[in-house]
Formats: C-alpha cells, sequence, structure tokens
C-alpha cells in the first residue's frame, strides 16, 4: 500500500482495490446461526459503517475479524491474500486491530502500562524502561487530546468515556491497516465523540481503512464513506452513503416482517387501576436521595428508555429485590410491600425476564422442562417429589403458546436459538401467572421472526391485564410496543412521553438532556 | 437420558477393568476375594455419595477424612460407656456420630454460604479443627473394647456380601432418588449450573448449599459408625486422606468438579473402580507405591475423557 497519492489517482484501479474483502463469511454456535452469509469489502482509507440490530451478528463479525473466532465457512481477504487470523495477535501482525467497548483494560494497571502492555519498553536485561514508556504514553494521550489525564494512574481511577478514549490511544500505538471500533461512541460525551471523529478523519487521510460500529446513524451518515446493514447474520445492503437514507437504513435493518408488526397501529389496553406504583425508590447504586417516582397500572406496557449506564437495569433489579432497595415505597394493589428477595417479589406477583438471558435467566445445560419451571416448581410437584408428566405437560402447553420451536421438553436449554431460548425465559416467568412482568432487553439476541413473535405476546399479554415494565435500548422497540415511555438519565426519570407523543428526536432530547446536566458541573 | 449415557461410559470401563484382571490376576473372581473388594468399597463410597452432594453444587468438602475421626471418637466414646445395654450403646453411638457430623457440615455450610467463602477454605480448616478435636477429646487415644456383637456386625456376610456394603448401597439409591426426583435435587443441580438464575427464579441459595454440606456431614457419620463396626477401633489419626479418594471416586465417576453436573450412580461405578483396580494391583503383587501411582494417573485420565465427552455433547 506504498504508491503515493499522485499515482493512485491516475490510476483510480489501486485506490479502489479493496484492502479488506468478506465473501460469504457463515458462523454457527451450536443451534445458533450467528453469521448467515456476510459479504463486504472497503477500500484503503475508507470509513466503513457497520450496522444492524442487536444479535444481527455485528460482534461475531468482529471476532472473526480479530481472530477470536474462527467462521465455518467464507473467504477473506486482506489487501489480496488470504486472511484468516488464529489470534488477535496473529490479526494485529496482520494490521488488523480492534478497539472494543471499554472492557479490556486491566484496572490496578497504570494508563502507560495498559497503553503498552504488548510490547512494554525494556532495556537490556528485560527491566521495564518505565520513564520512556510514561513519556511515550504521554505523547500518545496528548495525540488524542487527553491531556488532563497522568499516565501514572491506574485505569480504575478512569471514568468509563476516558477509558474506552484509552483504548483507543492503546490501538493507535501500533500501525494498523484495518481499525475497527466497536461501538466507540456509546460511552463518550459529545466533546469526546468530537475529538474522536477527529482522529477517524486524520486516520483516513493516512490511508487506513476503519470499520465504524454504531447504533446511531447521524453519527454513521456524518463519518462514513459507505455501510452495510447487516441483519440476521447476512448482509443486507452495502451502499453508498450519499445514495441512501436514514428511513431506508432503518427498513434494512428491521426487515418486512418487523416492518408490519411495528406499522400495525395498536389499541392500548391499560386500565385505570394502578398496580405497581413507586414512590422516592432509590436502589443501591443511585446517587439520588429523591429516586424514581412512577406508577404502572393494570394493562398497561410501559417502557424506559435511556443511555447504557443510566440506571435502567439497576431500577429493575431493585423492584425485583434482586438488590435490595436502599429506601422508598413500592406499593402493590395499594398496598406498602417491603420486597427483600426475589422470592419475595415473585410471591407478590412479578416477574423479571432479565437482560442477560446466559447468565441469569437460563441454565443452559439443564433441560427445557426445567427451565421452564424453575420458578413453579411447587406447581409440577408433590410434597417435594417432581411429577415429571405434569413438567412436561406445563412446558409442551406453554410451548404451544409461545409458538416454541424445540426438540422436546427433555432437551436441553443450549440445543434452542437464541429467540426460542428467550420464549423459555418468559415461559418460566409465564408459568407462574404473574400480574407485573419485568422486561429487560427482551428481544436482545433474538432473530426478527421471532422478535415479531416476541412483541405480538407482549400486546397479547398486556390485553389479558398484565402490566409489563419495558427496558430497551432499541427506540423502535419501545416506541412499536409501549403506551407510554419514561426516559432515564442518571439514575433518574427526566421524561415521560404519551404514545401520541413518541419521538426517537424527543426520546433522545431527554436522554442526552440528563447527561449534559451531569458533565455541566 | 444424557447422564445415563455417561453412566454407561463409566460402568464400560468398569467392566472392562474387571474383565482384565479377571484373566490375568490370579482369584481375582474368587468370592472371598469379590467379598473383600466391596469391604474395602464401602468406606470411601458412603463418603463419596456424600460428596457428590457437595460438588453438584460446585463446592468441595475437605474435611470428611478429619470429621470421620471425629465423629468415630464421639461415637466410640459413648459405645463404650458402661452400663448400657448394646442396643442402647450402639443406638446412642450412631445418633452420636451422625449428630456430630451433620453439625460439622451445617457448619461448613454455613460458613461458607453466609460470609460467601469459598468452601475449599472452609472446608481446609474444617479438616484441622476436627482433626484437632478428634485429638483432644481422646487425648490421642485410641478407643476399643466395644460390643463383641457390635464388631460382628461389620464383617456380616450375606451371600458372601458384606452387610456394609448393602448399606452403602441403600444409601446410594437413596441419593439417586433424592437427587433425581425431588424438587430439592432439582435445585442443587441448579445451583451448580447456575446459581443466579435459580436465585432470580425465587429459591434462597443458602438453604440448599447448607442442606448439601449437612448431608455430606450426616454421611461421615455413618462411614464413621461402619468404620467401628469393621476395624472394632475409634482411633484420632484414621482418616488422614480420604477426603481425596471421596473426591476421586466423585470425579472419575463423571461428577463435574464445576458442579451441575453428574449423578450418584456415578459415583458408585467410581468407587467401584478405584476398589477394583486397588485390588488388582495388589493381586499383581504390585508395592503400596505402585498402586497410589497408577491410581493418580486414573484420575488424571478419567478427568481427561471427560473433557473431551463435554466437548462432542457440546458441539
Amino acid at each position: 500500500m506504498n504508491t503515493n497519492l499522485a499515482h493512485a489517482d491516475s490510476a483510480p484501479n489501486p485506490a479502489t482495490a479493496p484492502l479488506l474483502e468478506l465473501h460469504d463469511i457463515r458462523k454457527r454456535f451450536g443451534g445458533t446461526v450467528a453469521l448467515a452469509g456476510v459479504t463486504l469489502s472497503i477500500a484503503p482509507g475508507e470509513v466503513h459503517g457497520l450496522i444492524g440490530e442487536n444479535g444481527a451478528g455485528k460482534s461475531t463479525l468482529i471476532k472473526v475479524l480479530c481472530g477470536i473466532v474462527k467462521p465455518d465457512s467464507g473467504v477473506i481477504a486482506l489487501a489480496g491474500e488470504a486472511y484468516s487470523p488464529h489470534s488477535p495477535r496473529d490479526a494485529k501482525a496482520r494490521g488488523v486491530q480492534v478497539v472494543h467497548q471499554e472492557f479490556n483494560l486491566l484496572p490496578f494497571l497504570s494508563v502507560a502500562e495498559n497503553i503498552f502492555i504488548e510490547h512494554l519498553p525494556r532495556n537490556a536485561l528485560g527491566v521495564v524502561k518505565r520513564r520512556d514508556m510514561n513519556t511515550r504514553a504521554r505523547a500518545a494521550l496528548d495525540a488524542i487530546g487527553l491531556k488532563d489525564i497522568d499516565v501514572r494512574w491506574p485505569v480504575e481511577r478512569l471514568g468509563i468515556a476516558h477509558r474506552q478514549l484509552v483504548e483507543v490511544a492503546r490501538a493507535l500505538m501500533t500501525e494498523s491497516r484495518v481499525l475497527i471500533l466497536d461501538e466507540p461512541t456509546a460511552t463518550l460525551t459529545s466533546r469526546e465523540t468530537e475529538r474522536l471523529f477527529a482522529i477517524i478523519d486524520d486516520l483516513r487521510r493516512r490511508g487506513v481503512s476503519i470499520i465504524f460500529v454504531s447504533h446511531h446513524l447521524d453519527e454513521v451518515f456524518r463519518l462514513c464513506d459507505r455501510v452495510t446493514v447487516l441483519r440476521n447474520g447476512e448482509t443486507v445492503t452495502s451502499r453508498r452513503i450519499g445514495a441512501t437514507t436514514q428511513d431506508e437504513l432503518v427498513r434494512a435493518m428491521v426487515g418486512q416482517q418487523l416492518q408490519k408488526e411495528m406499522t400495525h397501529s395498536i389499541e392500548s389496553s391499560a386500565r385505570s387501576e394502578t398496580v405497581l406504583s413507586l414512590v422516592n425508590f432509590r436502589h443501591t447504586e443511585s446517587p439520588h436521595e429523591d429516586g424514581v417516582s412512577f406508577d404502572l397500572h393494570k394493562g398497561e406496557i410501559l417502557g424506559i428508555a435511556g443511555l447504557v449506564g443510566s440506571g435502567r437495569t439497576e431500577l429493575l433489579r431493585a423492584i425485583f429485590a434482586a438488590e435490595p432497595p436502599l429506601s422508598g415505597t413500592l406499593l402493590r394493589d395499594g398496598k406498602p410491600m417491603s420486597l427483600r428477595s426475589p422470592r419475595d417479589a415473585i410471591r407478590a406477583g412479578i416477574g423479571f425476564v432479565t437482560e442477560d438471558r446466559k447468565e441469569e435467566g437460563l441454565i443452559l445445560s439443564m433441560p427445557i422442562a426445567a427451565n421452564v419451571t424453575m420458578a413453579s416448581l411447587a406447581d409440577v410437584s408433590r410434597h417435594g417429589l417432581l411429577d415429571q408428566r405434569a413438567e412436561n405437560a406445563l412446558t409442551e402447553k406453554l410451548g404451544v403458546d409461545l409458538k416454541l420451536k424445540y426438540g422436546g421438553p427433555g432437551k436441553n436449554a443450549s440445543t434452542l436459538s437464541g429467540g426460542n431460548q428467550q420464549k423459555v425465559v418468559l415461559a418460566k416467568w409465564l408459568a407462574r401467572k404473574p400480574e407485573i412482568l419485568l422486561l429487560d432487553e427482551p428481544t436482545r439476541g433474538v432473530d426478527v421472526g421471532a422478535k415479531a413473535e416476541i412483541y405480538a405476546l407482549i400486546r397479547r399479554l398486556a390485553e389479558r391485564g398484565l402490566a409489563l415494565l419495558v427496558v430497551s435500548s432499541e427506540l423502535p422497540e419501545l416506541m412499536t410496543l409501549c403506551d407510554r415511555i419514561m426516559v432515564m438519565s442518571q439514575h433518574r426519570i427526566v421524561g415521560s412521553l404519551r404514545r401520541a407523543d413518541f419521538s426517537e428526536e424527543k426520546i433522545l432530547t431527554y436522554a442526552y438532556q440528563g447527561e449534559k446536566r451531569q458533565t455541566g458541573h | 437420558m444424557k447422564l445415563l449415557l455417561r453412566d454407561a461410559g463409566i460402568g464400560i470401563a468398569l467392566l472392562l477393568l474387571i474383565l482384565f484382571f479377571a484373566l490375568t490376576a490370579d482369584h481375582f473372581l474368587s468370592p472371598n476375594n469379590i467379598s473383600n473388594i466391596l469391604t474395602q468399597i464401602t468406606i470411601n463410597l458412603i463418603l463419596a455419595i456424600g460428596m457428590t452432594f457437595v460438588i453438584l453444587i460446585g463446592g468441595i468438602d475437605l474435611s470428611v477424612g478429619s470429621m470421620l475421626a471425629f465423629c468415630a471418637v464421639v461415637g466410640g466414646s459413648v459405645l463404650t460407656i458402661p452400663d448400657l445395654s448394646v442396643f442402647q450403646a450402639v443406638s446412642l453411638a450412631t445418633v452420636a456420630a451422625v449428630g456430630t457430623g451433620a453439625l460439622c457440615g451445617f457448619l461448613n455450610g454455613w460458613i461458607s454460604a453466609f460470609w460467601g467463602l469459598p468452601s475449599f477454605i472452609v472446608t481446609l480448616g474444617m479438616l484441622n479443627i476436627a482433626r484437632g478435636a478428634a485429638l483432644q477429646v481422646t487425648d490421642a487415644r485410641t478407643i476399643y473394647s466395644f460390643p463383641p456383637s457390635f464388631n460382628a456386625f461389620g464383617s456380616q456376610m450375606i451371600y458372601g456380601v458384606p452387610v456394609v456394603f448393602l448399606i452403602a448401597l441403600a444409601l446410594v439409591g437413596i441419593a439417586w432418588f433424592v437427587l433425581s426426583r425431588t424438587v430439592f435435587g432439582r435445585l442443587l443441580y441448579g445451583i451448580g449450573n447456575n446459581e443466579e438464575a435459580v436465585r432470580l427464579a425465587g429459591h434462597s441459595l443458602m438453604i440448599y448449599k447448607i442442606a448439601a454440606f449437612t448431608i455430606a456431614g450426616v454421611l461421615v457419620g455413618i462411614a464413621a459408625i461402619v468404620y467401628m463396626a469393621r476395624l472394632n477401633i475409634a482411633s484420632p489419626i484414621i482418616g488422614i486422606g480420604f477426603e481425596l479418594n471421596a473426591i476421586a471416586a466423585v470425579i472419575i465417576g463423571g461428577t463435574s468438579l464445576s458442579g451441575g453436573r453428574g449423578s450418584v450412580i456415578g459415583t458408585l461405578l467410581g468407587a467401584c473402580i478405584i476398589g477394583v483396580l486397588a485390588n488388582g494391583l495388589i493381586l499383581f503383587g504390585l508395592s503400596d507405591f505402585m498402586r497410589q501411582l497408577i491410581t493418580g494417573v486414573v484420575i488424571i485420565l478419567a478427568v481427561i475423557v471427560d473433557k473431551y465427552r463435554e466437548r462432542i455433547t457440546a458441539a
């Protein structure tokens, strides 16, 4: 890639010859198809947006490119040569680097050590040349505008946004041909985002190709030359940014089936009885004394929007007493209740579909029936003895209700696809016949078909009088489902919108307003 | 289903081992030798049943060897109280030994569950506590001269099968039932696989963790009684290293050390493999040292095989 600019200009071919080409990449994990044929190509110096809903296959694709996951089939070429990295180190040696979301730093080592972790400067005896390292780290941080951070600080002292930028600084230490940025702006404030964009522009001029993964379409339009949309592990479309619109991309991301489900106008089934009220309810990490207050009504679907880290998940966990709340009042059907464990919450008729299905929702290596009955064992047993027939019958009944596609109640939950796993989690709670269901990212990692089914199910439950509290990072999801959306920011409810007033813009304005107030002081 | 298949694999390994010794070692299949093997397996099997409960929830119990000694000297002291009828002495001694085991097990479970400590550390402490207690209460002396009928019970046979082994088999049956047919057993497997999911489904983890360790303690108490009946003594220095044999039986039996996977039938087969191996090697005339060495190799092989099996089922 040493062609000088003049040369490249006179002969368009080498400049437009792709630096990185992927053809029909496929990957399965057990019963789940993660990638079902991804094809894309990126020219040198191109900033390429990679978008798609959660579970569309972006992360798996990144893992393939940086050598963490080996694809089952497909061809990748880097600068015309076959490229199949077997480790991140190998990928790096070939010039492919990833800036992950903040989690890859070692919290107890200094910023400088983190930046140089892969090749600490050493003298002949192998002792780290600390001063040299710190000076160079200083220069690296200055270059990306982090002047107020001491390179000797341990990383744990930094906030999330700064950690993310340290990750960027680390990636920039080595020359790369392809730099992959995985949701780099998710944790940044607008000032830092600007800084990052300037860095990206600079890299682009130096001929580095950049894959920019983002949920924010406006960023993609500002920054990228081209954009590829993934859905269900497949490339749906690859467009020049000038030749497409945000609407078109959203349509490509959600697909037809969901489109129908989403445009489907719904009657609210919310009734007047309040089933759950929070008054100055405060979870353990909330910095605000007055906590949050709101009412949830019978048959209502109430959404909670907000940025990552705004306290949405913590709020749900506190309501369910997964972590007992710090203070405030919870009224259930108007009666104050003190829930001290999930057990109490379940007895009070509350169910909780957690964000992380694999860690908290399911026991993957146990049978589907065992998972479905996990919260209602008393119903399928007598004097502590399990009634397998009752257990299977319950599983099969709920399986029909939820259109679960499965091999049989005795098969392990790990054999199911993401969408069907999520249905098993839902079945577990529905088996308890709850009156309130808390849902945290109910369609994360779920394919589009199952997503539409889950939406339909949520509506059906609301019609039956269940009150649902839904947390989601996907605004279209909340706007499709909910009767009302509350926006959280910095552990506070900063706004509330009725269905007639829904718009992405309004929600985001609220979400970011809270952010700014925070950074202001 | 899958569990049965796993057990079948271990069963085949055991049969092959038996076949091998039957063909190569003299007298291996003689009735005497078979009774001998069964007697030798018994104590380890009873301890390993309890260990299965603990390992299934992702714990470990290093204290069972010391607890065996402690339970035995407590039971032995009661057994030798003068002026009690044999029936009274034996029943009281059983209650005392089992009660001591249950108490130690309860403490293991409660301390590790309440403070969220790794059971490895807590039971390592209990290993020392129980041994110290056993030495303290006996002043390091051995207790003997138990009632003759009690001693006779230890070596009683029915059709050449030691009665104590039948007791152990009955315990395997009970444990199998509890683990596979009850809500309690289901939740133990659940906890071993994914504690948080079980907690969020509304179950108190503490009760089940404490119960698993207490069950292990109860079985140590039973093993202590059987031990006294067989060897006609209770000494504070018995049982050293027994915990490792029990763990080995569980692991060879296919139960995963990280919890959530395995069965007590596997443990039965694992204990048989260890017993048959030890006996066969003695018949070969191998030294005790070589025997230990080979047992160690078998443990490692068992874990490697298990790892492969896991990968195959995962794929």
